[in-house]
């Protein structure tokens, strides 16, 4: 999934407390690490109080990346934490994007407080935009390995699987960036994010 | 050779002002620029405190630079505001090390108040002021604005925005370099007295300065021509020269670091070389009108780009036709594709709430049902405006709630029904003085200070309050109810907001009162403390549907539908409770308990 000619534009989209600006955080160390070009930007409303929070990420090997944000249209590669999170993200990808979804449904206050319904067809949904949908049950996993918050690590190997940097540099990269009690299971993790999409 | 790192922009600037030998840093939390004193704490070295207010934080920076030390204030935007008063007279005084400000401005208001472009400010004063694009330029310029703070004799502005403190890019960065200087406060009182005699021969002092910084703009490679098609020139600075190269690469630039003062001779010279000039920015017209004001003629750009944070796509659809689509991304693709336009149809909107097991809540919900008018202040508590809480009514600065329920009282007499909030450190901020002017005046406020023990809306910095420095230091710590008491309020309780019934005893006597009165709504914050407790369950055979439970707002109780669509069955989410009790405690049913 990368092309010469433009950066690869990744977005990690969910809700706040599910460590997406630590999965972005992982990617760019990947990336830097590769030697290639980087920009990042978290997008999160007040503070993160269970919120909408976005991380965009963006990398190209040979050429500049200016914008820290994504242009509307351009995402190669969506990760969506959370089933509504990643419809709401359909409109900011390529027709040809990939998108690796975790169906679990967290719940909003503008849905418990009756306003707003949750929908129930988010797969559906996800299918008929005609972008290649893959589901990553990333929290169930995570419960699986013993450690529910490394979900995130679940989604990054995942994402992994279709990226230019090979399973070693991401490797590395948890290394330096997770805390060395946390390293076992979060390799572990990282490691049933791959064993999910492989063969896709 | 010379190492790369991922930094932030806060990170950057933090690393920049390191290596130049920065001594002195102080600051106050504020989104975005809260993480650039812990990165530059972690990094050791120089002394680094969160000051009481932005305003506290300028005056020791400039006691500081007096004796010698270069020196780094951090705030966000509406932090210069409280800072203005030192700030425009520091202007006139000048340093003696170097002092580099950083006004962080949140355009599209992601955690802020109002839109607010201090650029403006620079102008105002009459500082120096850089403008970095990317994490790379964060580095450089907060390196070289201490330099030039001390070659032009100026506190220098580095103003960043959100997308530039909150994004990250690779940075080359480099070692510190320690400066040997004594500790060695300067004696020059017609320098650093402002009485008006003396400042007025610094007001002269200053214009010659603008000549010579201007003269300095016209030269420096903090403002570059950067050749391309000479149909359309652009002038941009910050994140906007960003978005206006990701969607016009092949465009002639003037990309402008440092954006006060200007270089007209620059500006001349590249709108000569251009057919169609273009200035690109956020916020106000800043830059457009100092261009317009040299007589060079600038072509418009839709007004709404004055209006929140600008994007690729905002800048694609304002440049139309000019933009090569390949480049620019696809305008409006929900428009052009049905596949889109159905995933968005209904979706539930997902608001920031307060968090399960928040000791503010205890505090709103009992506000709710005394029917309490409540002035608020700049925290986490403003979402106590929110649905369903409903409970919180106006929302101005930090440090406002008090001085506005004091104005209410004043005018409406106390029916017992107002009521202002705010938290600890919001309180020692700018609240003491509020509460001063109550007790001297004879008001009879009600204030609640939410002490959660922490800053929370920022990431949980120190304070006063809590009496742990930014060094990880004891410190003194503040004793409110004292403070309180000796500002001369008599009537002084603390309750814990996790108590309901004790917190409604509270208010109510606090609200009969004829005098004034503070209530310390005293609970350590979930997310500082970490603490958790077993979680609750709901007991659905004794469970009688009634909401109650649902409308206390806790993200960590969800419904389920039923045969009856006007009666859904709520239950407790166990991985998102933390055991505060809040929820049991207003179930009429009692069908809500601890598990074991």
């Amino acid at each position: 999934m990368s092309s010469e000619a433009r950066p690869t534009n990744v977005l990690l989209t969910g809700v706040g407390g599910q460590g997406i600006i630590t999965a972005g955080k992982v990617m760019a160390e990947v990336a830097l690490a590769a030697g290639w070009q980087i920009k990042k930007s978290e997008i999160h409303g007040m503070s993160q109080r269970g919120g909408s929070v976005e991380s965009h990420v963006r990398f190209s090997k040979t050429g500049h990346v200016y914008s820290p944000l994504i242009p509307l249209g351009e995402v190669d590669l969506v990760m969506a934490f959370e089933a509504v999170e990643g419809l709401r993200a359909i409109a900011t990808a390529r027709p040809d994007a990939l998108v690796l979804v975790d169906d679990r449904q967290i719940i909003p206050t503008s849905v418990t407080s009756g306003a707003f319904e949750y929908p129930q067809d988010t797969l559906k949904r996800l299918y008929a935009s005609g972008r290649r949908v893959h589901v990553v049950s990333s929290f169930d996993l995570a419960c699986e390995v013993g450690e529910p918050r490394a979900a995130n690590i679940v989604m990054l190997g995942a994402a992994s699987h279709f990226l230019d940097f090979g399973e070693e540099a991401w490797q590395e990269a948890l290394r330096r960036i997770v805390r060395p009690k946390a390293l076992e299971i979060n390799l572990k993790a990282f490691a049933a994010g791959i064993a999910a999409v492989q063969g896709e | 050779m010379p190492q790369r790192m991922v930094l932030s922009g806060n990170e950057a600037i933090a690393r920049g002002v390191w290596e130049a030998g920065v001594g002195f840093a102080s600051g106050y939390p504020g989104t975005p620029s809260s993480e650039i004193l812990p990165a530059l704490k972690s990094l050791g070295d120089a002394y680094v405190e969160w000051s009481t207010n932005e305003k506290c934080a300028l005056e020791a920076a400039a006691g500081a630079s007096l004796a010698g030390a270069r020196c780094l204030v951090t705030m966000k935007h509406v932090g210069l505001n409280v800072a203005a008063d030192p700030f425009f007279t520091l202007s006139y005084t000048g340093v003696k090390g170097g002092l580099v400000l950083i006004s962080a401005d949140d355009p599209a208001m992601h955690s802020s108040q109002s839109e607010q472009d201090n650029r403006n400010y620079a102008r105002a004063a009459k500082v120096l002021m850089l403008e970095p694009s990317d994490s790379q330029e964060c580095y450089d310029f907060a390196r070289r604005g201490l330099q030039l703070s001390e070659d032009f004799d100026t506190p220098v502005m580095l103003r960043t925005t959100t997308r530039i403190a909150h994004s990250d890019g690779i940075v080359e960065v480099g070692e510190r370099t320690a400066l040997d200087r004594p500790c060695e406060p300067t004696l020059d009182p017609h320098k650093y007295v402002t009485i008006p005699a003396w400042a007025r021969e610094r007001r002269v002092k200053v214009e010659e300065r603008t000549g010579a910084l201007r003269a300095f703009a016209e030269e420096t490679d903090l403002n570059r021509i950067e050749p391309g098609d000479p149909s359309v020139g652009i002038i941009a600075s910050g994140a906007a020269y960003q978005y206006a190269r990701e969607v016009m690469p092949q465009a002639s630039f003037l990309k402008l670091g440092m954006t006060w003062p200007l270089p007209p001779e620059k500006i001349r010279s590249f709108a000569a070389g251009v057919e169609k000039l273009y200035v690109v920015e956020e916020l106000d017209l800043f830059l457009t009108d100092q261009v317009k004001a040299l007589g060079i003629a600038v072509e418009d750009l839709p007004a709404d780009l004055q209006i929140g944070e600008l994007s690729p796509e905002r800048l694609a659809a304002a440049f139309g036709d000019l933009v090569d689509p390949a480049l620019a991304g696809r305008a409006c693709p929900a428009d052009a594709d049905t596949g889109d336009a159905a995933c968005l149809v209904g979706l539930p909107p997902r608001p920031p709430v307060l968090c399960p097991g928040c000791p503010h809540r205890g505090v709103f919900l009992t506000l709710r049902k005394l029917k309490a008018f409540v002035t608020g202040d700049i925290g986490c508590y403003t979402l106590g405006a929110l649905p369903p809480l409903n409970s919180l009514h106006s929302c101005l600065c930090m440090g406002a709630s008090i001085g506005e329920a004091h104005g209410i009282e004043c005018v409406c007499g106390k029916d017992g029904k107002t009521v202002a909030v705010l938290g600890d450190s919001t309180f020692v901020h700018s609240g003491i003085t509020g509460l001063v002017n109550i007790a001297y005046n004879g008001g009879s406020s009600v204030v609640v200070i939410l002490d959660n023990s922490t800053t929370a809306m920022t990431g949980g910095q120190d304070h006063p309050g809590t009496g742990v420095t930014l060094s990880g230091r004891p410190g003194r710590k503040l004793d409110l109810p004292a403070l309180c008491r000796a500002v001369g309020i008599e009537d002084v309780q603390v309750v814990n907001p996790r108590d309901l019934k004790a917190t409604e005893e509270a208010l109510r006597k606090a609200l009969a009162s004829s005098e004034p009165a503070v209530v310390i709504a005293q609970c350590p914050c979930v997310l500082v403390s970490r603490k958790r407790d077993k979680p609750y369950v709901i007991d659905e055979d004794k469970c009688i549907r009634c909401g109650l439970c649902v409308r206390i707002g806790c993200p960590a109780i969800g419904v389920r539908a039923t045969e009856d669509p006007k009666k859904p069955q709520p239950f407790i989410d166990s991985d998102l409770c933390v055991g505060c009790a809040l929820c049991a405690q207003t179930c009429p049913k009692a069908a809500i308990s601890q598990t074991e």
